[in-house]
């Protein structure tokens, strides 16, 4: 049977438990669009990284099916599936390979197979794109998370994949780093990249043009922020905290203490407008 | 007693060629009771290897470091028993979940107490003890600590810092990776730890809201030097922030910028949303 989708990733019934107690993925749809940025939130242990690691071919589920660009992922196409996606993970450690930063930029080029001049051309670019010129040489070790975190991003973005997947990759970054890499991220969305991004920071989240928000392993709700944020039952309700500007409105509506004004700034506040 | 940092100094042996300046000249005194304090700063700005002086993991390259009345300076002392000091000051690190790997909670929490050598009964004692203090029950201690949440290994693995029952306790980014509610359950078990038994606690973070709700001290480093030091409040009233990397708590931006746009007086400097909260009707009502 021939599926016609126009979801660059699609994923259909999804189910997944690491043993057969509990399950940690329940019946998850979801569809990305070629280009689209999608933020998924969702309380500690509710399945995002699972979720995550089922998409990029980590884990394999129990049931259902993940699709990218039109190929679903099995274990005879996981190779070319895989070249699709690049996952950043929240803690670099557990990815650096390298025995410099040079190295580990490399690394997954070198599994590609790209020319060694085109390759150093390529880790001096997204060295610099990440400021990390000057550490090119220097043993990982030395450096601290979040310098670690952007050599990781430089890696996998040497690599050239359409979709990007960031598992709380920003979670170590002091506020300027993080503004800097969000900024980045933002250039890479323009340039066509599909952008799905795991976070626990709501104001992250609204960089992108949805949001999955994802309760107890299932799909709780998959909408734009401004219409999420009408419904601040529903955001308590999945464990989640909504921005500080729109606490305070809330707070303010509940007693009636607000005025016009008021509430247009805080709400443009709140939901980044 | 405490902590006394003396002119502190570190360089990373750099690849080829020079060294990486971590530290610079730092002087600083910590209390071993009664303190909060949060330890502050750009990612690469020094916090890392500040709190790995304060036990004596690495050792200053100039000036000396004062634990518990033991001198540490760059050249090694065989009379010093270094160990007793990294019992002194439980050091957590960053993402200590993952340094998780004994089959049940309990022998999780015991693998301190047992390096350090003390007796089986008393360890398993100390891990019950040190359990209950991180607010997990005693059903957990047969747990498989793989199968726990990340809140819930995160906790496991503080529990197993406090068996060791140190005098004080530096963490490295104990919230990071968790969800809003897990950061505040985590800030309010520091807290009460913190109430119980008085112990100095030091908590490197990003997270400027949970500095100023709850810390009473901040340390802030900018490129390997201390550049501030004392209450959060006066930090915050400060406007070079951006000089020094740092951002505003959520509730002084929001606060200000409803000022700035609705030309309302406010005193924008308001710890939590209750205060903001507070503020706002208090300039809204008639």
């Amino acid at each position: 049977m021939v599926v016609i989708s126009l979801s660059y990733l699609e994923i259909r019934q999804l189910c997944f438990s690491y043993n057969s107690k509990r399950m940690v993925l329940k019946n998850i749809d979801l569809g990305v669009k070629k280009g689209e940025w999608i933020a998924i939130l969702g309380h500690n242990g509710s399945g995002k990284s699972t979720l995550a690691k089922t998409i990029v071919g980590l884990l394999r589920p129990q049931s259902g099916s993940v699709t990218i660009d039109g190929i679903e992922l099995t274990d005879a196409t996981a190779y070319e599936v895989r070249k699709k996606v690049g996952i950043v993970f929240q803690n670099p450690d557990n990815q650096f390979v390298g025995v410099t930063v040079r190295d580990d930029i490399a690394f997954g080029m070198e599994n590609l197979q790209v020319p060694r001049a085109e390759m150093e051309e390529k880790i001096q670019f997204y060295a610099k794109k990440v400021d990390m010129l000057p550490f090119l040489d220097k043993e990982p070790s030395a450096l601290s998370g979040g310098q670690k975190q952007r050599i990781a991003i430089a890696g996998i973005l040497a690599m050239k994949t359409e979709l990007l997947l960031f598992d709380e990759a920003t979670s170590m970054l002091d506020p300027s780093s993080r503004r800097e890499l969000m900024s980045y991220i933002k250039e890479l969305h323009r340039e066509g990249l599909t952008i799905i991004m795991i976070t626990h920071d709501i104001e992250e989240a609204l960089w992108a043009d949805r949001m999955i928000v994802l309760k107890d392993g299932a799909v709780f709700a998959d909408d734009t922020a401004e219409n999420l944020f009408r419904k601040p039952e529903a955001f308590r309700e999945a464990y989640l905290e909504l921005p500080t500007a729109l606490q305070i409105y809330y707070e303010l509506e509940q007693t009636g203490d607000m005025t016009p004004p008021l509430a247009e700034t805080l709400w443009a506040l709140g939901s980044g407008r | 007693m405490g902590i006394r940092f003396r002119s502190v100094s570190f360089s990373y042996p750099g690849f080829g060629k020079g060294f990486y300046e971590a530290l610079r000249n730092i002087t600083l005194n910590i209390a071993t009771t009664g303190e909060f304090i949060a330890l502050v700063g750009q990612t690469g700005s020094g916090k890392s290897t500040l709190a790995q002086h304060m036990n004596a993991l690495v050792f200053p390259t100039s000036g000396s470091v004062e634990i518990f009345g033991k001198t540490i300076t760059p050249k090694r002392d065989k009379k010093i028993k270094y160990n007793d000091l990294r019992r002194k000051v439980g050091l957590v690190f960053q993402f200590p979940e993952y340094q998780l790997f004994e089959e049940t909670v309990e022998k999780d929490i015991m693998f301190g107490p047992l390096n350090f050598k003390i007796p089986e009964e008393k360890a398993r004692e100390m891990a019950k003890t040190a359990l209950q203090l991180v607010g997990l029950g005693p059903q957990y201690l047969t747990r498989n600590p793989l199968n726990l949440s990340g809140g819930e290994k995160k906790r496991v693995s503080i529990a197993g810092i406090l068996a060791m029952n140190p005098d004080m306790l530096v963490l490295d980014e104990p919230t990071s990776g968790l969800d809003p509610y897990g950061k505040k359950a985590m800030m309010d078990l520091f807290r009460s730890i913190r109430e119980r038994t008085d112990k100095t606690i030091i908590v490197i973070t990003h997270d400027m809201d949970l500095v100023y709700e709850y810390m009473d001290r901040v340390l802030v480093l900018d490129n390997g030097a201390l550049v501030f030091d004392g209450e959060p409040d006066r930090l915050f009233r400060q406007t070079d922030l951006e000089n020094l990397h740092l951002d505003h708590p959520a509730t002084i931006k929001v606060l200000r910028t409803v000022s700035e746009q609705l030309g309302i007086a406010l005193d924008v400097y308001q710890k939590d949303v209750v205060g903001a909260v507070r503020e706002l009707r208090k300039a809204v009502r008639p």
